[in-house]
């Protein structure tokens, strides 16, 4: 297009009045067009990426309130097993949930490296065991693969998709709203 | 863009909806105050509901709530006509109000779609309502002159017009109940606070600011002594060094005289190095000192100054009681007013929410069962107006006594003994050994009514137990004085506020845990072989009196199972909790000491034998138990053995249900729904073809329609009150909306429950079927 306009502007040409009006318009229609298209490739989302017994997981990092280390755990008898025990995060008691219940994960031993992933969303709040909080990246919607067919009950439910490096990015809405994952036990 | 939009509207509505409810609520107290009012006060009362129903149409149409813009319009023209004095106010227009109203607050409470049911109810609400301003428009002034004499009297003693009552479309009667709950969650949202209570929090909380900077101060200070310390140190060490060597080497005397001398001055109690340590460790210990104590201060009257933040007037929660009073004896063509004293109290607003559905349910009480209806009354020489008390009054120190009291039927303890024996929840034998008082306690044990028949309100008993139990959970007591024909007297006396809670540690299974106090009746070290079992089960002797113990480890499911310790002696806690007693064994018991009770999050919604958890000193969790719980749950495992045999001997059989109905469809979804539910169902299409079939099999239980052809559901039910072989049957009478006032007759022919149908939720009859067998 500049070529263009340089050639022309040296060979002299002048536009009519109305002709450049002409040009402008269909300029200011042509900026004014949202790049649609573009947008759709473009749309990522941002994950806080760890590991959890050699696997690799990912939660949209809106959902992330914050890391914190998986200190002075409380296990909570009478509860059932994938709740891993409450700690005491700045003075508020905050669940911690054990997700290799629900994905059948080996159990290795928790130490100091252990991270809780507080995850939110208004209405629900809670820990998330990892053992290692690895970084925070974005990835194109489009590269996130379906779950896979051999994914069924919880795990179908939990993962929104998979990567071509074999993240499993989780779908933390909804476990957040998930109301199996709230306890609430009469006697 | 758009998500930002959608966001901003969710937000709109939200804030709308607190906004509303406020209205909503100052509508229906205005609507009450102008009934009562007298008329030449009423005009008052009209605007204001005018100027609020104005004000919540303006609001509803900005976010764009068509439905409760146009109820609003409804209402206000016929507030405008009322004060044009076009028409003239009546018990039905009052009534029509507020079903007006109460749709309206369903509305606001609600996040889904309008259901086509209610966009129904709305086109019929609007429409009865343009009605009203037809008529008056037709003959605007003549019947208003011959109401308006009456009115006074009409609208204070009033005999509430059931005709045309019952001729109003039933499902906006139904919504009624409803109200208290719908309104329930909304008042936890927002809080109304005082500014100066808000401009003292400020106040406080910024004087923690030089407590803030202060710690910087002593941080840097103790910064400073380590690095003295640290040179003073390395000198040590420097004249340590030397005089080894000096030993060991062939140094001169005079060097070694040096180094000696070197080392003795760096021990000189008067080295500059070690003067300025102590000087600086002595103004930070002084410093430190007064900062904790006026840290405790400040604290300690922050904390107490957030507790009154806390503190809500009883009136924030009772502005309710009259509608609802209203609505309940209108519903029972009784007349009640209602008295209030002492709501201006303030109290903790924790407790105040906990305390909303106690109170109702014994207000209700009180008119269900404690308030005759007037030509009752007039026989016993009352005055037909029965009255409701609730009296509010702060008693010593911390604590507040609520009476919730009617001037109606009572009854009397002989009475509520053969309610109890009637329904099994004490023998004949174990009544005639109760006291008065005792006798009266019964009506808080779960299961026991003096209402003849179950019924979709009252009846099943529950209420009074959960109130019990709600009372007792804010550690608060609750008791029951009746005189027959002057009246009953609930009396309830709560703490004022959450009590800074203290708890005594103990550990079981290496986990540190803390027990309220208030339930600990004390601490004792027991031998071993004092430990003595009954029926299997271990007990000790505490004062002459043997109670059962159980190891707490087992009781919250911790394993372990019994230790082989070498002591002798085992830790016993004793708690308590209502009239339980027992004993529990753990393994270290640590000291008593204040805690702040915290929530487990919201994934914990409640976990069985924990009520919370707290944060300790050291900055460690110790879960809180739930002693209430702990009782329950210690009976379970103690039985469970032998619970488990029993369910072996004796298999579950399935119960059998006859359902009676005319209609098919009605049929066959009930028969559906009760067979889902574990029951054999067989049915019949009338009184006559379900008479026959009772002939020929055994059932546990009948459910049947009401209107029936050959044999209705009430013939059906004398029939089988009347059969010797049938007559302890039970009954579920089911009826349409429509019939619901045919309760009494149910009454009358012996029907053990009376239902209204509801179309949906069946939960309702499955609770009461399982309730009766």
């Amino acid at each position: 297009m500049s070529t263009m306009t340089e050639i022309a502007v040296e060979s002299g040409y002048a536009p009519q009045i109305s002709e450049k009006d002409r040009i402008l318009k269909a300029r200011a229609v042509a900026l004014a067009k949202q790049p649609e298209e573009k947008k759709v490739k473009d749309e990522s989302i941002e994950v806080v990426e760890f590991k959890l017994s050699h696997e690799n997981y990912g939660i949209e990092s809106s959902y992330v309130r914050e890391v914190y280390p998986l200190k002075e755990l409380t296990p909570v008898p009478c509860t059932p097993p994938f709740v891993l025990g409450i700690i005491n995060v700045r003075g508020k008691i905050l669940p911690v949930i054990d997700l290799r219940k629900f994905f059948d994960l080996p159990e290795n031993g928790l130490d100091d490296t252990n991270r809780a992933i507080i995850v939110q969303n208004g209405r629900m709040e809670f820990g998330i065991l990892a053992d290692v909080v690895l970084e925070v990246h974005s990835i194109p919607l489009t590269e996130i693969q379906p779950p896979l067919p051999t994914f069924t009950g919880i795990r179908a439910e939990y993962i929104r998709g998979v990567t071509k490096e074999r993240l499993a990015v989780l779908d933390i809405e909804k476990i957040l709203s998930d109301k199996k994952i709230i306890v609430h036990e009469e006697i | 863009m758009d998500k930002k939009e959608e966001e901003f509207l969710k937000k709109l509505i939200s804030i709308f909806k607190v906004e509303a409810i406020e209205h909503v609520n100052a509508i229906t107290s205005g609507l009450i105050d102008l009934e009562k009012a007298d008329a030449n006060l009423q005009m008052g009362h009209i605007e204001t509901i005018f100027r609020e129903a104005h004000s919540l149409k303006g609001a509803a149409r900005s976010v764009n709530l068509k439905e409760i813009e146009s109820i609003c319009q409804a209402m206000e023209s016929v507030f405008s006509a009322l004060k044009r004095n076009e028409i003239i106010t009546s018990p039905q227009l009052f009534d029509m109000l507020h079903q007006a109203v109460d749709l309206v607050s369903k509305l606001i409470s609600k996040n889904e779609e309008i259901t086509v049911l209610e966009k129904s109810q709305i086109k019929e609400i609007i429409k009865r309502l343009e009605d009203i301003l037809k008529d008056a428009s037709v003959t605007p002034h003549q019947s208003s002159i011959i109401e308006k004499k009456e009115e006074e009297n009409k609208t204070k003693v009033s005999e509430p017009d059931f005709s045309s009552m019952h001729s109003e479309p039933p499902e906006l009667k139904s919504d009624i109940p409803e109200n208290s709950q719908i309104q329930a969650p909304l008042i936890t949202e927002t809080v109304r606070i005082s500014t100066v209570k808000l401009d003292s929090l400020l106040l406080q909380a910024e004087e923690l600011v030089s407590l803030k900077l202060a710690t910087g101060q002593h941080t840097t200070e103790l910064q400073k002594i380590n690095t003295v310390f640290t040179l003073w140190k390395r000198e040590l060490a420097k004249a340590h060094e030397d005089i080894q060597i000096g030993q060991s080497s062939l140094e001169t005397k005079d060097t070694v005289i040096y180094h000696n001398a070197k080392f003795l001055e760096i021990l000189d109690p008067n080295n500059a190095g070690i003067k300025s340590l102590e000087s600086k460790l002595t103004a930070l210990a002084k410093s430190a000192q007064i900062d904790q104590r006026s840290l405790d201060g400040m604290v300690d009257n922050l904390l107490d100054d957030m507790k009154k933040v806390l503190m809500l007037p009883f009136s924030s929660l009772l502005g309710v009681f009259p509608k609802l009073v209203r609505d309940l004896s209108h519903d029972q063509g009784k007349d009640v007013d209602l008295m209030i004293q002492g709501e201006e109290i303030e109290i903790d607003r924790r407790i105040l929410e906990e305390m909303k559905d106690p109170l109702i349910h014994l207000v209700r009480n009180c008119i269900d069962h404690g308030i005759e209806k007037p030509q009752v009354r007039d026989l016993k020489k009352k005055s037909p107006r029965g009255t409701v008390k609730i009296v509010i009054t702060a008693k010593d120190s911390n604590k507040i006594e609520i009476l919730v009291s009617d001037d109606g039927a009572g009854c009397d303890a002989s009475e509520l003994k053969s309610a109890a024996v009637k329904r099994g929840i004490i023998s004949q034998k174990d009544a005639s050994k109760l006291n008065e008082k005792e006798a009266l306690s019964l009506v808080f044990v779960s299961g026991f009514s003096t209402s003849p028949i179950i019924t979709d309100v009252s009846g099943r008993g529950l209420g009074l137990a959960i109130v019990h139990e709600k009372v007792e959970k804010l550690n608060g007591i609750i008791s029951f004085e009746t005189k027959i024909d002057s009246g009953s007297t609930f009396r309830i006396v709560i703490p004022l506020t959450l009590a800074t809670f203290r708890g005594l540690l103990v550990y079981v299974n290496e986990q540190m845990f803390a027990i309220p106090v208030i339930n600990v009746e004390r601490v004792v070290r027991v031998k071993k072989d004092e430990i003595r079992t009954v029926e299997g089960l271990d007990t000790i002797s505490l004062d002459g009196q043997i109670v059962s113990m159980v190891r707490l480890e087992n009781v919250l499911e911790l394993g372990g199972g019994e230790k082989n310790k070498t002591d002798d002696n085992v830790h016993v806690v004793v708690l308590r909790s209502g009239e339980k007693r027992m004993a529990y064994i753990v393994d270290e018991i640590v000291h008593e000491q204040e805690v702040l009770v915290k929530s487990l999050g919201k994934q914990l919604s409640r976990v069985r034998n924990i009520i919370g958890a707290t944060i300790l000193g050291n900055g460690k969790i110790a879960p809180i138990l739930n002693v209430n719980d702990l009782m329950r749950s210690a009976v379970k495992v103690t039985y469970a053995s032998a619970q488990a045999e029993e369910v072996l001997k004796d298999k579950p059989k399935r119960k059998s249900i006859l359902e009676v109905d005319d209609s098919i469809t009605a049929r066959t979804l009930l028969k559906n729904i009760l067979e889902s539910a574990g029951y054999d169902v067989k049915t019949a299409v009338d009184g006559v073809d379900a008479f026959s079939a009772l002939q020929t099999q055994e059932f546990d239980i009948i459910v049947s329609d009401v209107d029936m052809p050959r044999m209705n559901g009430f013939d059906l039910t004398s029939k089988i009150r009347n059969d010797r072989k049938l007559s302890e049957l039970p009954v579920v009478l089911v009826t349409g909306l429509e019939s619901r006032g045919d309760k009494e007759r149910g009454i009358e022919v012996g029907a053990n429950a009376y239902i209204v149908k509801s179309s949906f939720d069946q939960s309702n009859l499955l609770e009461v079927i399982q309730r009766l067998i």
